[in-house]
């Protein structure tokens, strides 16, 4: 005889269940929990999210609370703090490194999110040409993604190094001796040639979204246009392009959100510099709170950071949300 | 028989009494946990090991065990975040002064005053070397090694292979040597100023060129760093830089520490650098090179400026931190540091021990004539750039790599106003 668990049929087979003596406790456990008034939809769920909620509150919005708690506070190094109110932020916007930082930031993030997505999603299209053979191509590509920034940084110092980098001896080698270029000690050049290799790392991810999206392209559709006389290009602009857009969307989201947070890439082949060229907001707060030790001063800027993070995907979200409704 | 029993008797009777010997021993032994904030790492690391386990064989109920911070270059971040984080220790290995007071001010160093005492320390490190940890009349730290960051490393054969026969000791001599080095393609200075180590330059032609006193007063903040002395010494190293010193401006700034002394001690592609005695270690562990034969160092060139008997140095010591639970092996480690076994191991990698237990007969050529450097100068001064809080610090490296750019004397007055600024601000 089958027992079902669900409530409703639950209270249904009882007098069933109870002929049975052998399952005589089943049935009084089964008589009190009908008796129970049964559980909303609501409930439920907000007590299936309790444990997680409980996680979220002691790693996530406690930190955040005391980050924005620490803001207001003058810490230096093993100091004791002094409340300063607004003013680590009043001296934030008033100081020149800061504002640096956010250029910095400003040209890192849309730089490399719209190159990475850009190649990422050209290499889809190509790839989408031929699945099956293009397969060890794009885990390779994927794997650059997967590979820690750390490791991947001490490859990028190999290849920029400006005595014996590979970068400097390809360049030699094929007759641009001129072009050669102490890459990460030029300060015009610096933030670019971390940017590439920070692209490098990245074009993975909008590579897979993309590809997935234009898998899930219906043949049908390919078929109807190559009836109607459309050329490869045609398809490419009118049927490829614009089907494979919610790839894209979410890689450019993620991508997005990658770059204002980045800084293990700079850490390892720059530092910061030179002459903090290559400082963004993320290594400026990493600077002040873990180099200098301004703990409050430090915070304001993270708090800065969270903003711009929020700015850019709290719109998302939401529409994303709407869509889903 | 019963002189075969009469032997059993004594035998058994020995056994009674060193067996009480050693139990009394026993309870005089250092035992427990000795933690210490480590962040050495590379060959120094691989000597402080060594240290460790020589210490726990003489008296292995002692458990040692590192914490090592999260450190690259600076490691004063790394350790913040330990001693902020809860951990439990009981040394901490400590370069910095600044440092050194910023712990005494939030009350996480302990007096090593009774330790001095208790263990005749007056009659193993001299005056000198206790005053350098003194903070408000109270010693904190007992220095284990020291060395001079006033001494011009080269290899001999870079040196020979320019036709330069006799080490400058002036600065027009030093300067004169550059034609011959760029005409064999050997690069004069190697500066490495990706991140810190181009203020070396700069340091040890303050004092040659304003005396220690100008360098501890700036330190301080007593003396602007617009003063002077500061664009004398920056007007000093413009002329190096005029003299095709060095690699062109972004190739210093794109080079880290580790390549240039690559460049000067293992291929020769550049022929003088300044830096600590860790080169000494770096060229003799690392690069398997002989000290005094295929590598040697040379005091600073003298300027005729009336400074020219000052040296600039670094220590290491070690402080007793407030969260000690170990005391009595904590000390025993600060005292065990300054034995002739320990000061033997120190040598062996390279450094040298202001210890008057240090068998001085070990050292090899460069420690030796390191140490006579030191010894001879009239006035000592400690590395500028770990006396400066945190953000001054940091904003000085900056500034003169600006100045690296370009070194007019616009950029000269631009960057000492920059650093004046920064500094107006930095002291509590």
């Amino acid at each position: 005889m089958a027992m079902s668990t669900s409530t409703d049929a639950g209270a249904a087979d009882l007098p069933r269940v109870a002929q049975d003596p052998a399952n005589a406790r089943v049935s009084a456990l089964l008589a009190s929990a009908a008796r129970r008034t049964p559980m909303g939809d609501t409930p439920a769920a907000w007590l299936l999210l309790l444990p997680l909620l409980l996680f979220f509150l002691v790693s996530v919005v406690y930190p955040l609370i005391e980050t924005i708690r620490l803001s207001f506070y003058d810490i230096r190094g093993l100091g004791k703090p002094t409340y300063v109110g607004l003013q680590n932020y009043f001296k934030l916007f008033s100081d020149d490194n800061f504002t640096t930082a956010m250029i910095a930031t400003v040209k890192w993030t849309l730089t490399s999110t719209f190159v990475s997505v850009a190649i990422g999603w050209m290499l889809a299209m190509l790839c989408s040409l031929s699945p099956g053979r293009t397969l060890p191509f794009r885990v390779m590509i994927f794997a650059a993604y997967g590979v820690s920034e750390a490791v991947s940084g001490f490859m990028w110092l190999g290849i920029y190094r400006p005595d014996v980098g590979l970068l400097n001896a390809l360049l030699g080698s094929v007759g641009l001796d001129a072009w050669q270029n102490p890459w990460l000690g030029d300060p015009s050049t610096a933030l670019w040639a971390v940017i590439a290799a920070y692209v490098w790392t990245q074009v993975g991810l909008p590579l897979m979204t993309c590809f997935a999206s234009i898998q899930a392209i219906p043949k049908n559709l390919f078929e109807a246009a190559y009836v109607d006389g459309a050329k490869p290009y045609s398809m490419l602009r009118h049927i490829v392009m614009p089907l494979s857009l919610p790839g894209v969307r979410v890689a450019i989201f993620i991508n997005l959100l990658s770059s204002l947070k980045a800084f293990d890439l700079i850490f390892i082949l720059t530092s910061g510099g030179p002459v903090r060229s290559t400082e963004t907001v993320g290594y400026f707060m990493y600077r002040e709170s873990m180099q200098n030790f301004k703990l409050g001063y430090g915070a304001a800027s993270t708090v800065i950071l969270l903003l711009g993070v929020l700015l850019v995907s709290i719109p998302v979200i939401i529409k994303r949300t709407e869509a889903a409704r | 028989m019963k002189s075969t029993r009469y032997r059993f008797a004594k035998t058994v009777l020995a056994g009674t009494v060193l067996s009480a010997a050693a139990g009394m021993a026993n309870a005089s032994a250092l035992s427990g946990d000795l933690v210490m904030i480590n962040w050495l790492g590379g060959a120094q690391g691989e000597m402080m090991q060594k240290l460790e386990d020589d210490f726990v064989a003489k008296n292995p109920d002692v458990n040692f065990r590192n914490i090592v911070p999260q450190a690259t270059g600076d490691a004063r971040g790394g350790i913040r975040q330990v001693i902020l984080g809860g951990e439990q220790a009981d040394l901490l290995i400590n370069t910095w002064p600044a440092f050194r007071q910023e712990l005494v001010d939030a009350d996480l160093l302990l007096p090593v005053d009774d330790v001095w005492q208790e263990n005749g320390l007056d009659e193993v490190l001299s005056g000198a070397w206790r005053d350098l940890s003194v903070i408000d009349g109270s010693n904190y730290g007992v220095t284990y090694t020291f060395g001079d960051r006033s001494g011009i490393w080269y290899r001999t054969d870079t040196l020979e292979k320019a036709g330069i026969s006799a080490e400058p000791e002036t600065w027009d001599e030093f300067k004169a040597t550059f034609a011959p080095l760029l005409e064999n393609d050997i690069t004069p200075m190697s500066v490495p100023a990706k991140v810190w180590a181009h203020a070396e330059w700069f340091e040890s032609l303050l004092i040659r060129v304003a005396g220690v006193e100008t360098a501890t007063k700036l330190a301080n903040h007593e003396i602007p760093w617009t003063d002077d002395a500061v664009k004398t010494a920056l007007r000093k190293w413009q002329e190096l830089l005029q003299a095709n010193c060095c690699d062109e401006p972004n190739t210093m700034l794109a080079t880290d520490w580790d390549n240039s002394v690559d460049a000067a001690l293992k291929t020769g592609d550049s022929a003088y650098v300044l830096m600590g005695m860790w080169l000494n270690t770096r060229a003799n562990q690392e690069y398997g090179e002989t000290p005094g034969e295929d590598y040697t160092i040379m005091q600073f060139p003298a300027l005729g400026m009336g400074h020219d008997d000052t040296s600039m140095v670094d220590a290491k010591e070690l402080n007793l931190l407030s969260t000690v639970k170990n005391k009595e092996a904590a000390t025993a480690f600060m005292v065990y540091l300054l034995s002739a076994d320990a000061t033997a191991i120190m040598t062996e990698y390279g450094l040298a021990s202001p210890s008057a237990n240090a068998d001085t007969s070990l050292y090899d050529p460069v420690i030796a004539k390191s140490v006579e450097e030191v010894s001879n100068a009239k006035s000592l001064q400690f590395v500028l750039g770990d006396l400066l809080p945190g953000d001054l610090g940091g904003e000085y490296r900056v500034q003169l790599q600006k100045f690296l750019q370009d070194p007019s004397d616009e950029t000269i007055d631009a960057v000492t106003a920059a650093l004046e600024k920064v500094a107006a601000d930095a002291y509590p």
